[in-house]
């Protein structure tokens, strides 16, 4: 199919015309692909930049399904920015047949590029661009598994003591000789976050120490899935201490989806209930500070944990004891004791030392190789980046 | 069965997600975006229960008239204000922040957003005063920290590079004095030696460091932020990674059931 047809017959010719008069020149080098690694349901169209003159103002593109060949084309988009020289069409089908040109608009001129394809988008069974995260996985998996092995043989696991877990008891002593409350404060963050999933186990930890020494336990939480799961934690943190009498479903409830608001409610509690210990564990952001320091112009005690790494300095800075990133996913493990749960923390320590061995190795060989004024060989960038499959 | 449907549940779901990783092709494809689809349909009815927990915990504490109730009622009225006027807004205007929305142009502008900036503003005097305690030079790590610290607020506000030669002038000077006050105070001269030595050092030192900052500030700074912080963050970062993927497999294979309640 030409232009001329494409356009319907002389009248169409027009725009085309005063386009080339007006120096506009059409789009070159199109290109269109089947986007790699996806389910069949996208389409890359490509141009070459250097086409983009000055006189170009915007970009449309057309697709041509093949059922509709010789029946006009579909707009895919229209007035992309004169600075887009890609575009991904996510309307396609697996297994269909497209073709596709784009439209260089002047003003209120235009000119299109040559009809190319077709493009078959395919769906793919392995996602290429993944293969080192599934080779990490898989070392992973295999040291769990060494590591579980072990311990079902009947080998001692040794962890590090975590300061800010085995002040927890302490800290609700604490609480209960002075007679307040304490405060647990689960974050910002969603059931879905794994981040809050380690604070709900901390959080039944300190729900069974409460219960067992007749303390107060004050959860407000921001989101609504959150508290019905915290509930379920400091219940089931009640029986474990042999006190379910003690639970009070009102004590965990619901304060607001607000950043802000979640703090000012948090930040009232504080100033007066007084606390007697305050743990801020889960993801927290702009409202750590505000909330750390407010608990410790109260003077409570306070024991800090999070994943957020902007949060973590302000942290560090205001509380008495902080779990760092990956002390948090421990600390289920660290305070349960169970040595599955422990060997877990074992092979994520041997995968560290694998990577850090790597990065390592990866620096000398870089260093000494550019010192020696060798080319450096690229197949462990290319594999970490994929580039090997591309 | 309580405990297994739950197990098999997160297991099947946990393996649907890794599988849908790595295989793109249909019907894995699309797993992870269907779960989420979910969740936020159950997150939406379950905000009938956050509801009910925030009225009904206020409502009491309004009835029995416990200490602080005023603003359990100041809740409670702000509440149904809101709710009232949101919807009223909806129905006449179409949106909720529609251009002639009263509610975005009275209660969202000059309520709403007010009350959020004051708190966000609260932050300033926060940081001000959890950096004093954090950057009292009692040990060796806090000073190291105030010292870097220092530099990078020096090298980041206007005129920076002018005032940092007084402004470290004046703290080494600080620092020499009291290093020569535990030199004085120490049981022996052997036992106050370091003292001194490290007095000497950084008298001997200041001129040279402070040239270097004052000529190279920027390169100083980028050295600092992408270089000893760069380094410290990904650290942590790996270790956060890492431990996600352990918690995770842990939950998948009903080795961690702290969640089953």
């Amino acid at each position: 199919m030409t232009i001329f047809e494409k356009q319907g017959g002389i009248m169409g010719l027009f725009p085309f015309i005063f386009a080339l008069i007006v120096g506009l020149t059409g789009p070159r080098n199109v290109k269109v692909l089947d986007k790699p690694n996806d389910d069949g349901s996208a389409v890359i169209i490509e141009w070459d930049s250097a086409s983009v003159t000055p006189a170009v103002k915007m970009i449309s593109i057309y697709k041509i399904p093949e059922e509709m060949w010789g029946h006009g084309s579909i707009k895919v988009v229209d007035l992309l920015s004169r600075n887009t020289f890609r575009y991904v069409d996510t309307q396609v089908k697996p297994g269909k047949r497209y073709y596709y040109y784009v439209r260089f608009w002047g003003e209120g001129d235009y000119i299109d590029s040559k009809i190319v394809g077709p493009v078959v988008p395919k769906a793919e069974w392995f996602h290429k661009e993944r293969l080192p995260m599934l080779v990490v996985l898989l070392i992973y998996g295999g040291l769990l598994a060494y590591f579980l092995k072990r311990i079902r043989k009947g080998e001692e696991v040794y962890i590090r003591p975590i300061a800010g877990l085995q002040a927890i008891d302490d800290a609700v002593g604490r609480s209960t000789e002075m007679g307040q409350p304490v405060l647990f404060i689960l974050g910002l963050g969603y059931i879905n976050d794994i981040a809050t999933l380690a604070a709900l186990s901390i959080l039944q930890r300190v729900a069974k120490k409460t219960a067992e020494y007749e303390s107060e336990l004050i959860v407000p939480c921001f989101d609504p899935v959150v508290m019905t799961a915290a509930q379920e934690m400091v219940r089931s943190g009640c029986f474990e201490a042999g006190r379910p009498d003690l639970y009070n479903q009102k004590k965990v409830f619901f304060l607001t989806n607000d950043q802000f608001g979640y703090a000012a409610g948090v930040d009232g509690i504080m100033m007066r209930e007084r606390p007697g210990a305050i743990f801020l564990m889960g993801l927290f952001f702009a409202e750590s500070l505000i909330l750390a320091e407010t608990g410790h112009s109260v003077g409570a005690i306070q024991i800090s944990g999070t994943t957020s790494i902007t949060q973590l300095p302000f942290f560090i800075a205001a509380t008495d004891y902080t779990l760092i990133g990956e002390e948090m996913y421990a600390a289920s493990a660290y305070l349960s004791k169970d040595l599955h749960q422990l060997s877990t923390i074992k092979a994520e320590d041997m995968m560290k030392g694998i990577i850090l061995a790597t990065i390592t190795i990866g620096v000398v060989l870089e260093t000494i190789l550019t010192l020696l004024g060798k080319p450096i060989p690229n197949y462990i960038k290319q594999f970490l980046e994929g580039g090997l499959w591309k | 069965m309580k405990r297994e449907i739950p197990m098999i549940i997160t297991f099947v779901s946990g393996m649907a997600i890794i599988i849908a990783l790595f295989v793109p092709h249909p019907p894995f494809g699309r797993v992870e975006e269907t779960f989420n689809n979910w969740y936020i349909i159950i997150s939406g009815f379950t905000m009938i229960l956050g509801l009910n927990s925030l009225l009904g915990h206020n409502l009491d504490k309004v009835k029995r008239k416990a200490e602080g109730w005023p603003y359990s009622l100041t809740l409670i009225l702000s509440f149904f204000i809101t709710l009232i006027w949101g919807i009223v807004s909806t129905i006449r205007t179409g949106h909720i922040f529609a251009s002639t929305s009263t509610f975005r142009n009275y209660y969202y502008t000059y309520v709403f957003v007010p009350l959020q900036s004051t708190m966000f503003a609260l932050l300033a005097f926060f940081i001000a005063s959890a950096a004093y305690r954090a950057f009292r030079a009692r040990t060796v790590n806090a000073t190291l920290l105030l010292v870097t610290a220092s530099i990078i607020m020096l090298t980041q506000v206007p005129k920076g590079e002018t005032v940092m030669a007084p402004v470290l002038g004046v703290a080494a000077l600080l620092a020499v004095w009291k290093l020569m006050s535990e030199f004085e105070s120490a049981a022996s001269w052997t036992a106050g030696l370091p003292y001194l030595l490290l007095s000497i050092a950084i008298v001997a030192v200041y001129l040279p460091i402070v040239e270097v900052l004052r000529t190279q500030t920027t390169a100083v700074n980028d050295w600092i932020m992408n270089v000893l912080q760069m380094g410290a963050k990904r650290g942590i970062w790996l270790g956060i990674a890492l431990g996600g993927i352990a918690m995770g497999l842990r939950i998948i294979f009903g080795i961690e059931k702290s969640y089953l309640t």
